[in-house]
């Protein structure tokens, strides 16, 4: 969990906004910080990933029944006459045909977009009294249907375990054919046959958007309140500072599983600002002390006795002096929204609007394929997407931290 | 928490009083009395906030249950209504201010109410259920990630710039960067379903039903073995910030002059570890301790639904997908209590481990 808050209070920042603006220093820094550089590339390609690859990549929405890679036993079987097993061997084989499914099954769902596109046609067979797979290979074995789609392996069972004899030598010429058809996928497809490629190439740009958003204005909240606090003094600081003490005393993310419910959630920015509203008060509190030190400093003291304002001396003064700290704590804030969010996803919080990582692991978990060998890939591709992105910003983080607090860096053990 | 702010605020001028303002000032600058006070408005205000929060949620326990009987049982709405509303002990036409005087009034007596959607049991009874199982999952994880973590960091702060120092940091900068949810269906994925090391079907609830309760090592073994995985990924998920906290706590005890003293008096270097090294460095891990506990009972909730864990975060859930007001409400309220408790425990342990605290907490 990333959310231990760093206490770098009190601490001196020195050199700060001038090495973040000049790039030399920056990249020659980084470049002697090898886990700092890791992160900071891995960030450069999640930005090529969620800003570019999507224009260059259409989202796979076709359903595809020959591409399932769902649970097995609810995956295609193709059933032939043995004579035709070489005609037959992919959907596309089965245009102009007539074809036989299970009526009142899953399986009759998906074959509706094939009719309608008027790849083939459909003969359905109810499935009652356990009759419907007897049935279906009856009329196959009478040319009544070309082939029959199922979706199970019990078709196979019943085809091994056949007690009747005189079905067994009717059905003798029939063949069962699963292997997966068609090209295959980079990441293999899903429970609808679609691309988790193109999905895990467009699954990212409302999240990491919806997450830099969040970060952005928890630490916006956060630096005005904390040196508000800090500058104000009082009861002004009393106030913010029992206010940041209660909303830290709530368990944030019970409480955003409840607001989710509360609010519809439809709006990544709503999502965001919601994220934001309980993640502010970590990091003003540390704010807080970093300008409680700060306001005792010679230049801050100087521009209060020039009365330049409080606009001029938080933005101008003590801002600039405090960027790299405030700069790290808001990657930190992006992973705890990343966190956030995509737990709300995970349970199933928010409404789906956007096909998200988030929402691939909501629906490989309910779906079932997070339990099957078969179908890892619905699942762990974008495990591994959101587990990579929030590894390149704490890397990065942690290396600027490094950077930027001389104590980190440079303390050489005494005396050994 | 109230570890600063020196300013205490002046209360308002009430010439009229000198004598209460005199001693609610008394009162307000003893440390315990004031930190003691403090815990307990916070309580009060977060079991305010909730109450109203949680009832202006969409759709109460009597509309969901009226929806469930209107569809799928065929009833007239009315017939559907007042069977729900004899069913369970929760009248939506009550005003809430009406609602929160009988609830506050409930709760100073003790008493957490009635659950409104099992209708018979009391909120109580079923936070006994399912808390030990978190505070025993969470405990259990919270122990060994900051033992295993204090003592890396350590190490890791004795070697800083080396090889391992650099490899470790990478480690736990890895594990406490990835959402703890994600590490868990990474290890289901790949351990279980994968690698097939354990079933993940098996492992769901908190022991083999199959067993009767009881200090039995056949019990014993199957509630460890259940829990293995949750606590396991409170591990992972938390040992990350145990670690790198640890070793910046120690790299810069270790360039304080007394540790540089205790040297040149010749101390044995696990005396300098472990008396002025370790001490000092462990004194931020104790707050931090504290902090941890409300944010990882927070993120049980995600956990316990992943491993079909049964604990107080699974039950949270349940609740808010059922809009059992009163179950949510003590859930909430048991979470706030832990939270402030240890913030409170933390604050007193803090002040007997370092005498620097106590000495000018006491003026």
């Amino acid at each position: 969990m990333a959310s231990i808050p760093y206490d770098l209070g009190g601490r001196s920042v020195r050199f700060t906004s001038n090495a973040l603006s000049s790039g030399g220093v920056f990249f020659r820094a980084l470049r002697r910080n090898r886990a700092g550089l890791i992160g900071f590339i891995g960030l450069m390609i999640y930005a090529v990933w969620i800003l570019i690859a999507p224009r260059l990549i259409p989202f796979d929405d076709n359903v595809r029944l020959d591409q399932i890679a769902s649970p097995p036993g609810s995956r295609l079987m193709l059933v032939t006459r043995a004579d035709d097993a070489a005609r037959y061997t992919t959907l596309d084989d089965l245009q102009g045909r007539t074809v036989g499914v299970l009526g009142n099954t899953s399986g009759e769902a998906m074959v509706e977009p094939y009719e309608e596109q008027g790849a083939f046609t459909v003969e359905t067979e109810r499935f009652s009294n356990g009759r419907g797979i007897p049935d279906l290979l009856e009329m196959l074995a009478e040319g009544e249907v070309d082939a029959i789609i199922l979706f199970s392996d019990s078709v196979k069972e019943y085809l091994t375990s056949n007690t009747d004899a005189g079905q067994n030598e009717q059905f003798a010429n029939l063949t069962v054919a699963n292997a997966a058809l068609g090209p295959p996928y980079l990441l293999g497809t899903d429970t609808q046959g679609r691309d988790i490629f193109s999905h895990i190439i467009h699954g990212g740009t409302t999240l990491i958007a919806t997450a830099l958003a969040a970060g952005l204005m928890s630490t916006l909240i956060a630096v005005m309140l904390g040196s508000l606090a800090a500058l104000l003094g009082g009861v002004v600081d009393n106030a913010l500072t029992a206010f940041a003490n209660l909303v830290l005393t709530i368990p944030s993310f019970p409480l955003l599983v409840v607001l989710a419910s509360l609010i519809r959630l439809d709006n990544p920015l709503l999502l965001a600002l919601l994220i934001a509203a309980l993640s502010w008060p970590v990091l003003m509190r540390a704010v807080r002390s970093q300008v409680l030190s700060l306001r005792e400093r010679d230049y801050v003291e100087a521009a209060f006795a020039l009365d330049l304002g409080l606009r001029h001396i938080v933005l101008r003064e003590i801002l600039p002096n405090m960027m790299s700290f405030v700069a790290i704590n808001f990657i930190f804030a992006v992973t705890k929204a990343m966190y956030d969010q995509v737990g709300l996803i995970f349970l199933g919080m928010v409404p789906i609007n956007d096909y998200t990582w988030g929402v691939m692991l909501y629906f490989g978990r309910s779906r079932g394929t997070l339990f099957s060998p078969d179908s890892a890939s619905m699942v762990l591709s974008p495990v591994l997407a959101i587990a990579m992105f929030q590894v390149s910003l704490v890397l990065f983080a942690r290396s600027l931290e490094e950077m930027f607090d001389p104590r980190l860096r440079t303390a050489k053990s005494p005396g050994t | 928490m109230a570890t600063e702010s020196p300013a205490v605020p002046s209360g308002p001028a009430a010439p009229s009083f000198p004598i209460a303002r005199h001693a609610f000032r008394r009162f307000y600058t003893n440390y315990t009395a004031r930190t003691v006070l403090q815990a307990i408005v916070t309580i009060w205000a977060v079991i305010t906030f909730t109450f109203f929060l949680i009832r202006l949620m969409p759709g109460n326990p009597v509309e969901v249950y009226v929806d469930f009987l209107v569809n799928q049982q065929n009833m007239t709405y009315d017939e559907a209504y007042s069977r729900a509303a004899s069913q369970f002990r929760f009248d939506p036409n009550v005003s809430l201010v009406t609602q929160y005087v009988e609830y506050m009034g409930q709760l100073l007596r003790g008493d957490l109410g009635l659950s409104i959607t099992s209708s018979g049991t009391r909120v109580i009874d079923q936070i006994a259920r399912f808390l030990p199982w978190t505070i025993f999952s969470v405990g259990l994880g919270l122990l060994i990630s900051f033992t295993l973590g204090v003592i890396l960091g350590t190490i890791m702060a004795y070697k800083r710039n080396t090889a391992i120092d650099h490899a470790l940091s990478f480690l736990a900068s890895v594990l406490s960067a990835v959402p703890n949810y994600i590490w868990g269906l990474f290890i289901i994925l790949v351990l279980g379903v994968q690698l097939n090391l354990f079933s993940v079907g098996g492992l769901r609830g908190n022991y083999d039903p199959s067993l009767q309760p009881g200090f039995t090592l056949e019990f014993i073994g199957s509630v460890l073995k259940h829990a293995f995985l949750p606590v396991l990924i409170y591990v992972i998920g938390s040992i990350g910030g145990w670690m790198l906290n640890m070793r910046n706590s120690t790299v810069s005890t270790l360039g304080e002059d007394y540790v540089n003293v205790a040297r040149a008096r010749g101390l044995t270097s696990s005396r300098i570890l472990l008396a002025y090294v370790g001490r000092n460095a462990a004194l931020p891990m104790f707050t931090l301790l504290a902090i941890n506990i409300g944010f990882i009972i927070g993120g049980s909730v995600i956990i316990e639904e992943l491993f079909v864990y049964k604990g107080i975060g699974s039950f949270l859930f349940w609740s808010i997908t059922q809009r059992d007001y009163t179950s949510m409400q003590g859930v909430f309220l048991i979470i706030t209590i832990s939270v402030v408790v240890s913030n409170l425990l933390a604050d007193l342990l803090y002040s007997r481990l370092d005498p620097r605290v106590r000495v000018s907490g006491g003026k």
